[in-house]
C-alpha cells in the first residue's frame, strides 16, 4: 500500500509525497488528493516523486487529470525530483512536455 | 410460512425468461465438465463452515440440472425434477429444509431415498434483472437447522457464488467479444509478415491493435488506453472504431498527422469525461518499395531490428491522445528493408523488463533471436506469462523477408 504525505506550504502551494509504487490502485488515491487540494483551495500543487519508485499508466492520467483540474481553476500541477526509472515513462510519452521536471519542491514554483 | 403460488402462465413465462438468461450467461450444460477453481473454492468454504457433507452450485438448464462446483458427490447431470433445487430455483428465495424424509415435497428424492440425505439449504442465485440462473446449496446427512447468523452467513456465501457466476460469466463474453475485435488473421504477402498478440492483464482490457492491407498498403495500429478493465475496453473499442474510420484515408496517401488529429476529435469527448488518455502508434507501409510513414502519439515502443543487425528505436515529441485539446501529430518517415524486422509494443511489455532505462536492448534481443514472427509472439507470450503481467500486454510484429527467401 503506498502512502502520501500530503502538506500545504506558507505560500499555499499544496505538496504530496507519494511513497513506493503508484499503480492502479495508488493512482485512484492520488486523483482523489489531488482533488481533494484543488476544492479545498491549493490549485498550486507539487506531486515531489523522489520517493516513488515505480509510476505506470493509470498514475501518469491520474497526474494529467490533476494537471487539468488545477489549471481550470487557475492554478497549476507541477512534478519533482522523479527518479530515473520514472523520468522514463515520462519521456516516453513526451508528458515530460506538459508535466516538466523541477530540481526541487521549494522552487518548482519559481518563474 | 406458506409459499405463494404462482399462476401457471406466468410460472411458465418467468421459466423461458430464466431459460433464455441461463444462455445468454453461458451457463448451459458444458460439453465437457472442468473444475473451476472460483467456484469450488465457494463450495469447499459452504461444506467446512457448516460441517455439511454436501455442497454445490447447481444450474438448472431446461429439463437438466448441472455443477458448476460440488463437494462430496461426484454426479455430472441429473433430471431436474430430482433435485432440490429445482424447488428453490422455482420460488426464487431462500429454501431450508430441516429433515427431509419427512418433507412430502422433497422425501422421494434420490439423494434422500439412495443417498440418505436429511438437510438441504439453497439460496438462489439471480442474474442482473432478477432471474433465477443458479443456487447455492449445502446438504447434510443429519436433520439440523440454521440460526440467523448461520442462515445469514449462508446468504453472504451466496452472494459471492452469484457474483462468479454472473458477473464472471459476463465478463468472459466481454473478452471473447473484445479479443473477436482484434484482426483475424496474419497479413502474408509479398514477403511482407504482420502479425500481433493482445493480452489482457483483466478479462477485458484497454490495450489494442489493427492492421489492415488494402491497395498495396499496410496500415497498423496499436493503442494503450490509461488503465485496465471495463472502463479502459470501452474506450479502446472507440479508439479502434475512429482509427477504421482514417484507414481509407490512410491508404491512400493523407498525412498520418491529420488523420491522427481527426482521430483525437473523434475522442475527446469521450477521454476528457473519462478522465483517460490514449497512446498510439500507427503505421502506413507500401508493400511494394518498403517505405514506411509513422506517426506517434506518446507510446515511444518501436523498434526495429535491420537485416544486418543494428536497432533503431522510432522516436517522437508528439503526446499521447486526450492530454492538451489543442494538440497536433507529425508524420514521420522511415524505410523497411528487405531482412527488416519492427516490433510495435505496449507498455505492459516495458513493465516486464529489469532495466526499463534501457528496454531496447532487451526487446531488440528478442526480436534477433526469433526468425519466424510467429515463434517470436509465441516468445512475448511466455515471457508475459511467466513474469506474471499486471498490465495488458499487446504486440505487432511486422516482417519483411529477405530477398533470397521469396
Amino acid at each position: 500500500m503506498i502512502e502520501f504525505d500530503v502538506t500545504t506550504t506558507a505560500d499555499g502551494i499544496g505538496v504530496v509525497v507519494p511513497r513506493g509504487r503508484l499503480n492502479m490502485v495508488a493512482a485512484r488515491q492520488l486523483r482523489e488528493t489531488l482533488t481533494g487540494l484543488v476544492e479545498g483551495g491549493s490549485t498550486r500543487i507539487v506531486v515531489d516523486l523522489a520517493e516513488t519508485t515505480f509510476l505506470d499508466s493509470s498514475a501518469l492520467g491520474a497526474l494529467v487529470a490533476g494537471l487539468k483540474t488545477a489549471r481550470q481553476s487557475g492554478g497549476d500541477l507541477r512534478i519533482a525530483r522523479p527518479t530515473e526509472s520514472v523520468m522514463t515513462v515520462f519521456r516516453l510519452t513526451n508528458l515530460d512536455t506538459v508535466l516538466r521536471p523541477r530540481d526541487d519542491v521549494e522552487s518548482a514554483f519559481d518563474a | 410460512m406458506g409459499e405463494q403460488l404462482t399462476p401457471p402462465t406466468d410460472g411458465e413465462s418467468v421459466e423461458r425468461r430464466r431459460q433464455r438468461a441461463v444462455e445468454a450467461l453461458g451457463l448451459s450444460v458444458p460439453h465437457q465438465q472442468r473444475r473451476d477453481e472460483r467456484f469450488d473454492r465457494i463450495t469447499r468454504l459452504g461444506s467446512t463452515l457448516y460441517g455439511a457433507a454436501w455442497s454445490s452450485i447447481t444450474v438448472l438448464d431446461g429439463g437438466l440440472a448441472w455443477f458448476p462446483s460440488a463437494r462430496g458427490f461426484e454426479i455430472p447431470l441429473m433430471s431436474r425434477e430430482d433435485t432440490f433445487c429445482s424447488r428453490t430455483t422455482s420460488v426464487g428465495r431462500t429454501i431450508v429444509v430441516p429433515d427431509a424424509s419427512q418433507d412430502p415435497l422433497f422425501a422421494d428424492l434420490p439423494a434422500v431415498v439412495d443417498d440418505g440425505i436429511r438437510f438441504y439449504a439453497g439460496v438462489p442465485l439471480t442474474d442482473l434483472l432478477g432471474n433465477v440462473v443458479g443456487v447455492f446449496c449445502i446438504y447434510d446427512h443429519a436433520p439440523r437447522t440454521l440460526s440467523d447468523d448461520e442462515l445469514q452467513t449462508l446468504e453472504d456465501l451466496a452472494a459471492w457464488a452469484q457474483h462468479e457466476l454472473v458477473s464472471s460469466s459476463e465478463m468472459l463474453r466481454a473478452g471473447r467479444v473484445q479479443a473477436a475485435m482484434l484482426p483475424a488473421s496474419p497479413i502474408d504477402v509479398d514477403g511482407w509478415h504482420v502479425d500481433g498478440i493482445c493480452l489482457p492483464a483483466l478479462t477485458v482490457g484497454g490495450d489494442l491493435f489493427d492492421f489492415a492491407l488494402t491497395d498495396g498498403v499496410i496500415h497498423l495500429g496499436l493503442g494503450d488506453v490509461m488503465g485496465k478493465g471495463t472502463g479502459a475496453a470501452l474506450i479502446g473499442a472507440g479508439v479502434r472504431a475512429a482509427v477504421r474510420s482514417t484507414h481509407p484515408a490512410v491508404v491512400s496517401g493523407a498525412d498520418l498527422g491529420a488523420t491522427t488529429s481527426r482521430v483525437a476529435r473523434t475522442l475527446q469527448d469521450d477521454l476528457d469525461r473519462g478522465e483517460s488518455f490514449v497512446t498510439l502508434f500507427q503505421c502506413a507501409i507500401d508493400v511494394r518499395d518498403g517505405s514506411m510513414r509513422f506517426v506517434d502519439a506518446g507510446a515511444g515502443l518501436c523498434v526495429i531490428v535491420r537485416a544486418d543487425g543494428a536497432v533503431e528505436r522510432l522516436v517522437s515529441e508528439d503526446r499521447p491522445i486526450g492530454i492538451l485539446p489543442d494538440d497536433s501529430w507529425t508524420e514521420r518517415r522511415t524505410h523497411l528493408a528487405p531482412g527488416d524486422r519492427m516490433l510495435v509494443f505496449s507498455d505492459g511489455l516495458l513493465d516486464l523488463l529489469e532495466d526499463q532505462s534501457r528496454w531496447w536492448y532487451d526487446i531488440a534481443r528478442l526480436v534477433a533471436e526469433h526468425e519466424e514472427p510467429a515463434k517470436l509472439l509465441l516468445a512475448l507470450r511466455d515471457f508475459a506469462t511467466a513474469r506474471v503481467s499486471f498490465d495488458d500486454v499487446t504486440a505487432v510484429v511486422v516482417h519483411r523477408s529477405r530477398e533470397d527467401e521469396r
